[in-house]
């Protein structure tokens, strides 16, 4: 399809939209509505062009035009909004560089939007990366011919306690409303009133907690803003380091944004191929521990109470505990810790010559998956055993979603310039296909767009759905059997106590029915860290048998909080970001860094590696764990084998040919490696928000009060309170 | 309490104009919010949710649809509701004198209903009876043209009464199934599709044009 924008000829495909024509031929247009991963529908106004289109006269034939020869052009009589305009075949389309009209309608739109936008950039948190800013300096005229007063409303709405709304500034481009009904399929935002009064609102008591956070990302200007890191710096103060969220499996690409060695915001970053451009809450908001009550320095127990020291005291005692203990100690670590790190522990393993090395979470054993995050978005029957993914690995539940609205989009669209802008193929409100999905298990959030939902619980969930024994289980069965692309989801009700045989059964299940499986790891690096093998082997002894090692090294784990024994039976040294309940009992404490601030590779639930960066954080002296094990090497008077981040990959690439030093940002899939199998005495909860990351807005000193003290203030038990609307 | 639990039969009746879709189910709001707002003088929130639950949306479309209307009140209104037209025409006929007085006269500001239950009043946007300016409207019931402070006196002492004069004119009402409109005391005016025939032509009329 031949398009010529500002005289300049492009060839496109079919069915693109004029506002990526005219990216595509390198010229600008300003928009705030439109939005690559929502529905183009035309309401800022902002992108207008001037279309014309040639026309077959009725012979069949272009109209030519007389001067020229050339199909004579028949230009729209106004401007039009280029995101919800298809361009056609021989279209031409002039901008804002060419036409005068095009620039004085855009000038004059801008005009039009600013009327009751309030002047507060300064004091704006958006200030400084806001979209209505740079386009209103690029496009506008520069002065407003308006004088009057402008609209007044609420500037402290607090839509929920972490989004916060600021009315005046609202420019209604209708984004949020639009990603809560297309992206996680919930319609709890909408415009109330009409015209100059118009403001977003909820009636359903709050915004649900999930994936509200992203509507703060997607805002084109700053009204709504993210209440936990409100007023917490400008835009250009921030460091933004784009890395990888390790608190669940999937591995989300994040950009942290830190200011004077404090973690204050993190938004989303796009990644196509996992998380596309959004995050769930818990990614977002719950990123407080790395910032509050965090360990700085080592401690060490001096006459029964921990101490600060210095780290040559800390080593220093950990020679005096190590003593006697010869190979009985035990090394266990987190399974969200790096490869690198996971390398160096197993090295040191080897090493001491011990065969207690552990990560938690994790299963006794993980059947492999084959399935990636697209092939999920792409199915078209899943069924989800046993998992409750809000818990578990919620950007999945995102994934799921966008399946049952018809696949990808618009990733297949993607033009020279990146992402389609505006892709006509997304529609408002889409309607879902909830009989492409099945949930089995206990009760979650995915229930509610469920075709067939089988609450059923135990081991032999995957037995009865190979034999169906109820209707519901028949159902699910021909769901998998009748789809081409089926996908096969299973969670930690049914990992928990699966075994080879089930991962034969399962085998068997998938090649039947040539389902994909996507078994969803415990821990966010768990599928990285089996792969190394850092599991117990003959003789050692699991994470929850800690009480059964002579010493042991525990890095940020705190069985203690989880009712497992706290404490080695001899020597207990603990490295940790914060003074956990374990570190509490432990005989050194070594401070650590979190995941925010490390170098590394994880491996997400897809066997992605995916890079992590290192944000700069005030961490004291902290140190990760290739660090730590080499204190732990010197007071154990080993020579330690790994002794840094490179040394840890070429250890990785020389025993498993794995490249780390230039993965890409967006990962690269690594062919799947069995995870050794090993019991872990104990089964896995999962459990998505840790006491620590739950953000108090109050107490960082953001001014809004917390939920109760709003209720106490503003809603009278006695009577509703009134709201706006209706009357005037 | 539910206000559409004992109902059946009416949601069926309203439910079956549309069709049986999910969209279908989602146009029924309007007429359902209607419903409730003929039988208790306003929606509440409480109506509100019930409704989405019985369309099949969410409580917050329902406020969405229902506050683009200044026509739905979230408000409890009084027995008469009095609908001050304040546009161009009556304001020039005095309709802000004649605010005024009601408002002082009756004790009563807009949102509020007066202590005996009866008032509620509202100013409105052109009710397009600009040649009987100032107008007043009470309920949905009709047009009170011409509204001078003795009318308006005289007006407020009947509705003390509970004995309101008839309007001078009734609203017009909605379009029925065979397109013809229908004052509100149920007669039909205007003409439906169903009466179309050949027009009346005088002999000779027409001709070579």
């Amino acid at each position: 399809m031949k398009v010529t924008i500002d005289g300049i000829p492009v060839d496109l495909p079919a069915g693109t939209s004029g506002i990526d024509a005219v990216f595509h031929a390198g010229r600008d247009v300003p928009y705030f509505c439109a939005h690559p991963y929502l529905s183009p529908v035309g309401a800022c106004r902002m992108c207008l062009v001037e279309a014309g289109t040639p026309r077959k006269g009725k012979d069949g034939q272009f109209e030519l035009d007389e001067a020229t020869g050339q199909p004579k052009i028949f230009w729209m009589p106004k401007p039009m909004a280029s995101c919800t305009m298809q361009a056609t075949e021989g279209m031409h389309i002039r901008t804002a560089k060419t036409s005068d009209v095009v620039a004085k309608a855009q000038a004059g739109m801008m005009e039009f939007t600013l009327l009751n936008h309030p002047l507060d950039c300064p004091t704006c948190d958006k200030g400084g990366a806001c979209e209505l800013q740079d386009r209103a300096f690029e496009y506008g005229y520069g002065a407003s011919r308006y004088g009057f007063d402008r609209r007044h409303a609420d500037k402290h709405y607090a839509l929920s306690d972490f989004i916060i709304l600021d009315q005046e500034r609202c420019i209604h481009c209708k984004r949020c409303v639009r990603y809560f009904e297309e992206v996680p399929g919930q319609e709890v935002l909408d415009f109330i009133e009409r015209g100059g009064h118009t403001f977003i609102d909820t009636e359903e008591g709050g915004l649900p907690v999930g994936f509200q956070g992203n509507i703060a990302d997607i805002c084109p200007v700053g009204a709504l803003l993210d209440n936990v890191a409100r007023f917490r710096g400008r835009n250009w103060e921030y460091e933004h380091t784009p890395t990888t969220c390790t608190l669940c499996p999937v591995g989300c690409s994040i950009v942290v944004d830190a200011r004077n060695g404090r973690l204050e915001r993190v938004v989303a970053g796009e990644n196509r191929d996992v998380n596309e451009m959004w995050i769930c809450d818990a990614g977002r908001f719950g990123h407080v521990f790395a910032t509050e009550e965090r360990l700085t320095l080592p401690l060490v127990r001096v006459g029964g109470e921990l101490r600060e020291a210095t780290w040559d005291q800390a080593v220093d005692a950990m020679r005096q505990g190590f003593l006697g203990h010869g190979r009985n100690v035990g090394l266990y670590l987190n399974a969200d810790s790096t490869l690198e790190e996971g390398a160096a522990l197993v090295a040191l393993a080897e090493a001491i010559g011990t065969p207690s090395l552990d990560h938690w979470p994790r299963y006794a054993h993980t059947p492999m998956g084959t399935a990636t995050l697209a092939d999920v978005a792409t199915a078209d029957g899943i069924v989800v055993l046993g998992a409750d993914l809000g818990e578990e690995a919620p950007v999945v539940e995102l994934r799921i979603l966008e399946a049952l609205r018809g696949g990808l989009l618009p990733a297949e669209f993607a033009h020279a310039h990146g992402t389609a802008i505006a892709d006509l193929r997304l529609t408002e409100r889409p309607a879902r296909q909830p009989e492409k999905l099945a949930v089995i298990g206990r009760e979650s959030r995915l229930w509610a767009h469920a075709g067939i939902r089988v609450s059923a619980g135990g081991p032999d969930i995957l037995t009865r759905l190979s034999r169906p024994d109820t209707p519901e289980l028949q159902a699910a069965l021909r769901l998998l059997e009748g789809a081409e692309r089926p996908v096969l989801i299973l969670g930690a009700d049914v990992l928990n106590t699966a075994d080879a045989a089930f991962s034969a059964a399962l085998n068997g299940l998938a090649a039947r029915v040539g389902a994909k499986v996507l078994a969803l790891p415990a821990g966010a690096n768990s599928r990285g860290l089996g792969g190394l093998n850092l599991v117990p082997g003959t003789g050692g002894l699991p994470y929850a048998r800690l009480d059964g090692v002579g010493a042991a090294f525990l890095s940020r784990l705190d069985p203690a909080a989880q009712g497992l024994p706290g404490r080695a039976r001899g020597f207990t040294v603990v490295h940790d970001t914060h003074l956990t309940a374990t570190a509490q009992m432990a005989d050194v404490v070594l401070p650590a860094v979190t995941n925010y601030e490390k170098r590394g590779t994880t491996v997400n639930l897809e066997g992605r590696l995916l890079p992590l960066a290192q944000a700069p954080l005030r961490a004291g002296e902290g140190a990760d764990l290739i660090r730590a094990l080499v204190a732990v090497a010197e007071a154990l008077g080993i020579r330690p084998p790994v002794r840094g981040l490179r040394g840890a990959q070429t250890w990785l690439e020389g025993r498993y040919g794995l490249r780390l030093a230039d993965v890409p940002e967006q990962g690269v899939i690594q062919p799947p490696r069995p995870p050794g199998d090993a019991a872990t005495g104990v089964s896995y909860a999962p459990q998505l928000w840790k006491p620590r990351m739950v953000p108090r807005p109050e107490r960082r000193g953001s001014g809004v009060l917390g939920r109760e003290a709003r209720t106490e203030l503003w809603e009278l038990p006695m009577a509703p309170s009134p709201q706006p609307g209706g009357d005037d | 309490m539910s206000y559409f639990a004992d109902k059946h039969p009416l949601v069926a009746d309203i439910f079956s104009r549309y069709p049986d879709s999910p969209q279908g189910r989602r146009s029924a709001l309007m007429p359902l919010l209607r419903e409730v707002q003929d039988a208790e003088g306003f929606v509440s929130e409480a109506r509100m949710a019930e409704i989405a639950a019985l369309c099949g949306t969410t409580a917050t479309e329902v406020r969405s649809v229902m506050s683009f209307y200044s026509t739905y009140h979230t408000l409890p209104t009084g027995r008469y509701h009095l609908q001050v037209c304040s546009t161009l025409m009556c304001s020039l006929a005095g309709s802000d004198e004649l605010w005024d007085h009601l408002v002082s006269h009756l004790d009563v500001q807009p949102g509020d209903v007066s202590a005996d239950g009866r008032f509620s009043v509202q100013k409105v946007e052109c009710l397009g009876s600009c040649g009987t300016a100032p107008v007043v409207q009470i309920n949905d019931e009709g047009y009170y043209e011409n509204v001078t402070r003795s009318k308006c006196d005289r007006l407020i002492a009947a509705l003390r009464q509970d004995a309101p004069p008839p309007p001078d004119n009734p609203v017009p009402v909605t379009v029925r199934e065979d397109g013809r409109q229908m004052m509100a005391t149920g007669e039909r005016v205007g003409a439906s599709i169903h009466d179309r025939g050949p027009l009346p032509m005088p002999a000779g009329a027409g001709g070579e044009a």
